[in-house]
């Protein structure tokens, strides 16, 4: 269960963050809606240590997040995507994807050198990880394919591939339906739900759309200039009225 | 509420589309097959046979080759992290000179046998090689290069300090005697230029078959995503700084080899002449027109930088086969951007591609979750 309370954030003299709280239940996929600035992405980047909170506290479990490396978040479970894609442009999907496995088992530069089974056997294993999600995501064609190039939408879907071999028990999806028609966004919150049904994860979701979250979220949180205004199911939500004000301004 | 996402759809790349499997045009041959094994073989055997060529040739021109693969080793060594890591390197005169000199000093001031000074002038350059991939954990591009390149300035004068230990300005000669190949060798004293050229290939072979062990590997992969996203490697669990300095350490070791064996190669060593930051920079200008970031580049590199100036001053004498050397470089980094190795690559992929092949056998669901339906059919994949 992740755990976010009276988390701060500033950047020089802008409060990005300010008292944010809120919990993600296991197997709970909870929405994080908001409008732009409402450091949605801010939160993502303090949960995976890109960025240091300024005071407030972050756990996983037990973990306290807050002392853990960037490089070992993952380790305890929790992957992520990137809402303007950080994929590894010069590598092909199927490599972008094996690299996500970093963490279950991690290749050691002695025994890469000499080729030492266990590793050989253990890249096998990644390698047809790899593959299975590479079909099921539907893009198992393009595995040789170098990411350079290619639609925004199926760049998605490698990062969603990659997020998914580390087999997390938390996933923290930054906008995953940003760029894609209708139909996509609904073939994506099947997609989601699937895999949940399948895996078995929790998951974190930004998202604008509010059809897919509405649709998926079992609970709801809305962030407005870094603060939770609201939490709950998202029926609750929508029909919050600092929400409402926030998207839609208040009646004059 | 739904108009907040509809502009971001603008931001999808209008570029190429991606390519089904029933694309036309190059041959597709899958890693691990017969036909694969096949062009793998016929390469190994036209390798073999250019080695075993240059063990027929005369003297001067098997000491030529010698010094290609020399270099060759240096660039393959620079190349693990300039290349893969993305460290812009420009000292690594350092640790040709320091392995060079690791093998003088042992030879002629503490009797060790030639062969034996390898592995230490190997570890002392390992050392090296993880202090100096220190700052490289904050600072990259052309920083990092000022801090490699006070490194290349530093080593000359630093073995002019200690002259007791490395002869100074004067040099470290080693007395051929010393030289002499190993008695299980089979070849005399007379012959050690061969034992060397053999001695070289051997080196060249093993270095090869380990980084392209570690290139081809997951952690290779790795090395290339830290290049590439530090922020997403590091969220796919890769230690950066783990990465980066023992990259930088398997660097310094691999061209402490080539400097190693560079000693008893020229047998008399002066920091002035063989590794100042020219040195350096040779080697760059290798790795870079040879092909960085491909395995086939720094053995071409090596060619390159030892035949290349052979050639233009046979042209012309003096400045006007320095000026010639420069043009051909320009010329070749015009032409092929990405190194003669990768230039190979891009024309050879238009008829030939080699592609990853998909491993048999199932273990029962994704990623070993063995889901009692079975597995979906597939999902009209969106974004396609």
């Amino acid at each position: 269960m992740l755990n976010v309370s009276d988390v701060a954030l500033t950047f020089g003299g802008i409060r990005a963050l300010d008292a944010v709280g809120f919990t993600v239940g296991p197997d709970e996929i909870c929405g994080l809606i908001g409008p732009n600035g409402a450091g949605k992405t801010s939160i993502f980047n303090c949960i995976t240590r890109i960025y240091q909170p300024d005071s407030g506290t972050i756990t996983y479990g037990d973990t306290d997040l807050l002392t853990v490396p960037r490089h070992r978040v993952v380790g305890h479970g929790i992957a992520r995507t990137f809402q303007n894609l950080a994929l590894w442009p010069q590598q092909t999907v199927l490599e972008n994807t094996i690299v996500g496995a970093h963490s279950t088992a991690t290749p050691g530069l002695l025994a890469s050198a000499i080729g030492w089974p266990a590793t050989r056997k253990a890249a096998k294993q990644v390698e047809r990880d790899a593959w299975d999600l590479l079909d099921h995501l539907g893009i198992a064609d393009l595995a040789s394919h170098q990411a350079a190039g290619l639609p925004f939408g199926t760049l998605k879907r490698v990062e969603l591939a990659r997020a998914l071999i580390s087999r997390p028990s938390l996933l923290l999806l930054d906008e995953p339906a940003g760029g894609l028609t209708h139909s996509e966004v609904d073939e994506l919150g099947d997609l989601i739900l699937g895999l949940r049904r399948e895996l078995g994860f929790s998951a974190l979701l930004v998202e604008h759309h509010m059809g897919m979250v509405m649709r998926i979220c079992d609970h709801v949180v809305a962030m407005e200039f870094g603060r939770t205004i609201a939490d709950g199911t998202p029926d609750e939500v929508k029909r919050d009225p600092a929400v409402v004000a926030a998207y839609l301004g208040t009646a004059a | 509420m739904s108009t907040l996402i509809d502009k971001t759809s603008a931001a999808r790349p209008s570029g190429e589309a991606p390519e089904g499997s029933g694309r036309r045009g190059p041959l597709v041959i899958l890693r691990g097959t017969g036909r694969y094994r096949g062009i793998v073989a016929v390469c190994l055997v036209l390798a073999a046979g250019f080695v075993a060529w240059g063990g027929t040739l005369q003297p001067f021109e098997q000491g030529q080759l010698t010094r290609a693969a020399i270099f060759a080793i240096a660039i393959l060594g620079l190349n693990f992290t300039t290349g893969y890591v993305g460290l812009l390197s420009v000292g690594h005169s350092a640790f040709l000179g320091l392995g060079a000199y690791t093998t003088g000093v042992l030879v002629v001031s503490y009797n060790q046998t030639a062969l034996s000074t390898i592995p230490v002038a190997m570890a002392i350059c390992f050392v090296l090689g993880l202090l100096v991939g220190i700052p490289a954990l904050r600072i990259r591009g052309l920083y990092l290069a000022i801090v490699t390149l006070a490194l290349g300035v530093a080593f000359p004068e630093i073995v002019a300090r200690l002259g007791d230990l490395t002869g100074g300005a004067e040099g470290l000669t080693i007395r051929r005697t010393l030289l002499r190949p190993p008695e299980w060798s089979g070849f005399t004293l007379g012959e050690k230029d061969q034992w060397l050229y053999w001695l070289t290939i051997v080196c060249l072979v093993l270095a090869f078959v380990v980084l392209r062990n570690v290139i081809t590997g997951r952690y290779g992969m790795a090395m290339n995503a830290v290049r590439q996203n530090e922020i997403a490697a590091a969220a796919s669990g890769v230690n950066i700084a783990t990465v980066k300095i023992f990259s930088f350490a398997v660097s310094g070791a691999i061209t402490g080899l080539a400097g190693s064996l560079f000693a008893m190669y020229i047998g008399s060593l002066f920091a002035e002449g063989s590794f100042t930051v020219l040195a350096g920079i040779t080697l760059l200008i290798g790795l870079v027109v040879g092909g960085e970031r491909t395995m086939l580049g720094p053995i071409l590199g090596g060619l390159i930088v030892v035949f290349l100036p052979y050639y233009t001053s046979d042209l012309g004498g003096g400045q006007f086969s320095a000026v010639l050397f420069a043009i051909v470089l320009i010329a070749v980094v015009f032409v092929a951007p990405d190194g003669i190795a990768g230039g190979l690559g891009r024309v050879i992929a238009k008829f030939v591609r080699i592609e990853a092949r998909r491993p048999e056998g199932r273990d029962g669901g994704l990623l070993g979750t063995r889901a009692s339906d079975p597995e979906p059919a597939a999902d009209p994949g969106a974004g396609r």
